[in-house]
């Protein structure tokens, strides 16, 4: 075996090598500890490429842990989507880390910064881990670690709201894994497999004989990633959370964290239940449902904030119900929206986020009303919230259309065009609190009073990069839709 | 009536699920967060409770292989997939109270109603 069969696991081992040593160094050789951190995440990023080149060449992968082949071993699996959120966790994540490396220094207490990058490290390796692997089990102890990494790196920045916002998230995402567990009891119970494909395979035959089994797991399932991508009804403990954590955790919160969880759902409704009983059973109805309102209400809220990021918090509550829809309508088309969406967003709110930890670096506001005139002082900056606005209402030439757009076309080919208007309606809903705040901040009148500090180049990089991969994403989407059209005609 | 005695027959099956709605409600609605961690410890034992009794085999013996022999062994798996579990339990828990630990400096209160209390007070 050559070591490009181990790339798998090694993706995640990496991270979690690079986890334990950065504090190390970070107490030694300062110096060195975050190239460190940055070159294993760009490894692991290069390994996700080189994978996705193995997947497309000859077909999926399947990596046996430590060589026992399942049923008994951990099996790891790589195909074109989860590949495709391998390289969008990875990419993003140490995109938003070059932004943290300057922005932490303002936030935390020196002594902390060396544990809040093996955080880091632990957060994105778990999520790669959820994203690759194929045992029931195995996800349960990945989704408790990125829980807990999750919690951290928002209490790291040790004051009160800070600690408040990620008990509430530990005790609502224990509720969540409380919930996924007792599902894969039930699971087990019917089957005696804890691997996807064998109880897939075990679950049509199964399904007969214990129907309760499998719905109540399918309903809790449901209800434990619901709550932790913050699914409408679910999302008590999202603004809190996003809005008071340190930028760098805001941006990787919302950008990643909860989408993580949204595709653990869809591999559950089409790697782990049997192809029939989506159509047999209403689970699909119940999501759809539960993200149409999510998408109206978390517009409704964001509307009433008067802070910025917990504006962007409670926006996020509208998009991740996108992605929701986009499973929820069961039909190819509307899984490239969803996916894409996941990219889209993923790069488009980490943008926002940095674009208001800018803000609160430079001139220290938090307040929407006191942002009035900002575009004449930080002119750049307030051009990438522009771009991300744009992106976030799915103005032609951002990535936000591209999403929209595949979405409301598979609204209309399932012949449900009811959904088409939801879009649509939340759209409109996004640019009423988006648009004002651009507006305000270029056409004002009068001059911004408060105080302002230089902003740093290397934050400033990072805004462009972001506001560079918006537009990509939004003019030169063919090459990514490709790939997950194809992915996706296989699942039907 | 079948529905009866398929509960008399599962009764581990119905412990487990109280026990699990007993931590469940008790997390949700209790002001107290130390009773709030003891409530999320109550429900994860529930779903291990669960696990176990579902590798139980009655009659059987612990699962080491004798060779020749013709016996009937309970599963192994569910309770080395529980031990993680514990551990799993054992490290949220740690950290839920080192949390409680923290905020109850801000506050000199545990009673999240107060916490709110004092909150809208500033």
């Amino acid at each position: 075996m050559g070591i490009a069969d181990h790339f798998p696991a090694l993706i995640v081992v990496v991270l979690f090598a690079a986890a334990f040593l950065s504090p190390l160094l970070y107490r030694y050789a300062e110096k060195i500890s975050a190239p460190f951190v940055i070159a294993s995440l760009l490894l692991s990023l290069l390994m996700s490429i080189a994978l996705l080149v193995q997947v497309q060449q000859f077909g999926p992968v399947f990596y046996h842990m430590g060589g026992w082949p399942p049923p008994w071993g951990i099996e790891f699996s790589a195909d074109p989507i989860r590949v495709y959120i391998l390289i969008v966790v990875t990419a993003v994540s140490l995109w938003i880390f070059l932004y943290a490396l300057r922005d932490l220094k303002h936030e935390l207490k020196k002594e902390v910064i060396g544990w809040y990058y093996t955080l880091y490290s632990i957060l994105v390796g778990s999520m790669a881990g959820i994203a690759l692997t194929n045992d029931l089990f195995n996800l349960f102890v990945l989704m408790e670690i990125c829980a807990i990494s999750a919690c951290a790196i928002i209490s790291i920045k040790e004051d009160r709201e800070c600690l408040e916002a990620s008990f509430k998230y530990l005790i609502l995402s224990a509720m969540g894994t409380g919930c996924f567990l007792l599902g894969v009891a039930m699971i087990y119970m019917a089957t005696g497999y804890l691997n996807y494909s064998f109880i897939q395979a075990a679950l049509a035959e199964a399904i007969v004989h214990y129907p309760l089994n499998i719905f109540t797991a399918a309903a809790l399932f449901i209800v434990a990633f619901g709550t932790k991508a913050a699914l409408f009804p679910l999302h008590v403990w999202l603004p809190d959370a996003h809005a008071s954590a340190p930028t760098p955790s805001s941006a990787m919160l919302s950008g990643l964290v909860i989408k993580i969880y949204a595709f653990a759902l869809f591999l559950m409704f089409y790697h782990v239940f049997p192809r029939g009983m989506l159509t047999t059973i209403p689970l699909n109805e119940i999501i759809l449902w539960m993200a149409a309102l999510g998408t109206m209400f978390g517009s409704v809220y964001a509307m009433i904030q008067t802070d910025l990021k917990k504006m962007l918090a409670f926006s996020s509550i509208g998009q991740i119900s996108y992605i929701f829809m986009g499973i929820g309508f069961h039909h190819d088309l509307a899984l490239v929206g969803a996916f894409y969406h996941i990219m889209v967003h993923a790069i488009t709110k980490a943008l926002l986020f940095m674009t208001a930890g800018v803000i609160i670096y430079s001139t220290g506001v938090r307040k929407i009303s006191d942002l009035a005139g900002i575009g004449r002082i930080l002119p750049l900056t307030m051009l990438a919230f522009t771009i991300g606005s744009a992106s976030m209402v799915g103005i032609p030439g951002t990535g936000g259309l591209i999403s929209k757009w595949y979405l409301a076309l598979s609204a209309l080919e399932i012949g449900r065009p009811l959904f088409v208007l939801v879009i649509l309606a939340s759209s409109l809903l996004n640019a009423i609190y988006y648009m004002p705040i651009v507006i305000n901040a270029f056409m004002h009148q009068e001059d911004f009073i408060h105080e302002v500090r230089p902003v740093p180049r290397y934050m400033l990089a990072s805004l462009i990069v972001g506001m560079f991969f918006v537009i990509v994403t939004g003019f030169f989407s063919r090459p990514v839709v490709t790939l997950l059209e194809q992915a996706a005609i296989l699942l039907f | 009536m079948e529905i009866l005695t398929g509960i008399i027959d599962n009764y581990y099956y119905m412990v487990a699920i109280i026990l699990f709605v007993i931590g469940m409600y008790t997390m949700l609605t209790h002001a107290n967060m130390i009773k709030k961690v003891i409530a999320m410890n109550i429900m994860d034992t529930s779903v291990f409770l669960l696990f176990v009794a579902i590798g139980y085999t009655h009659g059987a013996q612990a699962p080491i292989i004798k060779e020749g022999a013709d016996i009937i062994y309970v599963n192994p798996l569910p309770g080395a997939l529980m031990l993680t579990g514990i551990v799993v339990a054992v490290s949220v828990t740690a950290y839920a109270l080192s949390l409680v630990v923290k905020i109850y400096r801000f506050y000199e209160t545990c009673d999240y109603d107060e916490i709110c209390e004092i909150r809208s007070l500033e």
